[in-house]
């Protein structure tokens, strides 16, 4: 067994090579590997991919994000641990566990974990390397019922009744679409609302964002959002292309995008920005940056681009978002109680971690 | 010097230990020719991580001298010190020399 070791550099190198792209399984797609180099906080000799191979062909893979935290006036450099996959018949090669233990290496034992599988917590556990950082509590809020999908995906046999399960999604989405019609109409916390819509950070957005992301614990920046606007993981495209079908993690949907929403009030103030990640009928809200007075309204805000978006799911993470959600009493099927883990790495135990935020999308979890 | 013998009690100590978080079916043998990596290893990725973290400890409390089995130099050779007990009995002597001769 080999392992590489692929530095942003190298991946620059690799995304040139035939040989690189030629094996049966891929260990990262062209796009998230444009991603890799692009990221903001990397720098060229970062490791950011370590890969597997037995006789030339790929057994195993991770990568991972180069981030900063940030502690007072204080820069952490660090690594987010991504997409980690195994060959499952090479499971007792122990390839999993020289993954782990080459990142840790490579970063001087600091990284950090966004979400992860249960397999992948197991072996992060067992390592006993890593601490809990912050469990985020969220809500996803159901709006749409989508039968047809949700039964569909457990029991594809019963595709033959689909056109019975869309009649049924019609109908609910007709008495949705007329429970949010009287809802919107009485609702008057978003009528003196205005938006503007962007797909990069434009400079009043970068200066609001500096102004209120100073207790985030990566604090995000103009360079950053662009860099995950610019190069998602996953692209709009329907149907599986080659690569995707060589790689383990997701590289298409039929729907992916971002978007940026800057919320103005009544007398034209900027009160808000938040980014939304739609993918397929979700849509997930990634970071928020507004006052907290403005909670109610930021809110209203994102529930009536869930709506206006026809999407069946919501997403929220931000604490205060959540909190006010309840007051806005719109319609919903149903609001489930949802959470993400965060962990750090015990070497990173110092860090004088107090009173900081995390975000939905942090770590890796935007671009998912 | 700990002798061979002291370090194949450390690693069967290390096994009884991670047979209780095992199943019945998962058990590890104790015996130093037995398989655990590998086409017919028993340790998946969890299971090997185990292995390295507790014999990490063990080593440091019964022989009295910690060991590193995590860096890159062993992980560059997992196949080879991880193949069986004996095999990794065999580089656990060989670091504690290297310790012992600077």
């Amino acid at each position: 067994m080999e392992i590489k070791t692929f530095t942003v550099a190298d991946l620059r190198t690799a995304l040139l090579s035939a040989d690189f792209w030629h094996t049966k399984t891929l260990p990262i797609t062209k796009h998230r590997a444009i991603s890799f180099i692009h990221n903001p906080r990397a720098d060229e000799d970062d490791p950011v991919l370590l890969v597997a191979y037995e006789e030339s062909q790929v057994i195993g893979y991770l990568g991972i994000l180069p981030d900063k935290l940030f502690v007072n006036d204080t820069v952490y450099k660090f690594g987010w641990l991504t997409s980690w996959w195994v060959d499952p018949s090479s499971a007792t090669t122990g390839v999993g566990a020289i993954l782990l233990f080459r990142a840790l290496n490579a970063y001087q034992q600091e990284l950090g974990v966004s979400g992860g599988s249960k397999d992948a917590r197991k072996v992060l556990d067992a390592s006993q390397k890593f601490m809990a950082l912050k469990t985020l509590k969220g809500l996803d809020i159901k709006f749409r019922l989508n039968v047809t999908g949700a039964i569909l995906r457990k029991r594809p046999a019963l595709n033959i009744f689909r056109i019975v399960f869309k009649i049924f999604d019609d109908v609910m989405d007709e008495i949705v679409n007329l429970r949010n019609f009287f809802w919107k109409r009485r609702n008057d916390i978003c009528q003196g609302l205005t938006f503007e819509y962007i797909s990069s950070i434009d400079e009043e957005t970068g200066q609001f964002i500096q102004q209120h992301h100073h207790y985030d614990l990566t604090r995000k920046e103009k360079a950053d959002f662009n860099w995950i606007m610019m190069y998602p993981w996953i692209l709009s495209a329907p149907l599986k292309d080659s690569s995707g079908k060589k790689y383990y993690f997701s590289s298409r949907s039929n729907r992916f995008f971002y978007l940026g929403v800057k919320v103005f009030a009544q007398d034209n103030q900027l009160i808000g920005f938040f980014m939304l990640k739609v993918r397929d009928d979700r849509m997930s809200l990634v970071y928020s940056y507004f006052e907290s007075q403005h909670a109610l309204s930021i809110t209203a805000a994102v529930v009536y681009h869930a709506l206006a978006m026809d999407v069946s799911a919501l997403s929220l993470y931000d604490q205060q978002l959540v909190a006010s959600f309840p007051e806005l009493r719109c319609p919903y099927w149903s609001a489930k109680e949802i959470s993400r883990e965060f962990s750090l790495s015990k070497a990173l135990a110092d860090v004088p971690l107090t009173n900081y935020r995390l975000h939905g999308g942090d770590g890796d979890l935007a671009f998912y | 010097m700990a002798p061979r013998e002291n370090i194949t009690r450390t690693l069967f100590n290390v096994i009884d230990e991670l047979n209780q978080l095992r199943s019945t079916e998962e058990q590890l043998e104790k015996n130093l020719a037995a398989p655990l990596t590998g086409d017919s290893g028993r340790l998946d990725s969890a299971g090997l991580i185990n292995l390295i973290v507790l014999t990490e400890q063990k080593t440091a409390e019964e022989l009295g001298m910690p060991i590193l089995l995590t860096d890159d130099r062993t992980m560059s050779q997992v196949k080879e010190v991880f193949g069986t007990l004996g095999t990794l009995a065999e580089y656990i002597q060989r670091l504690l020399n290297e310790k012992r001769d600077g």
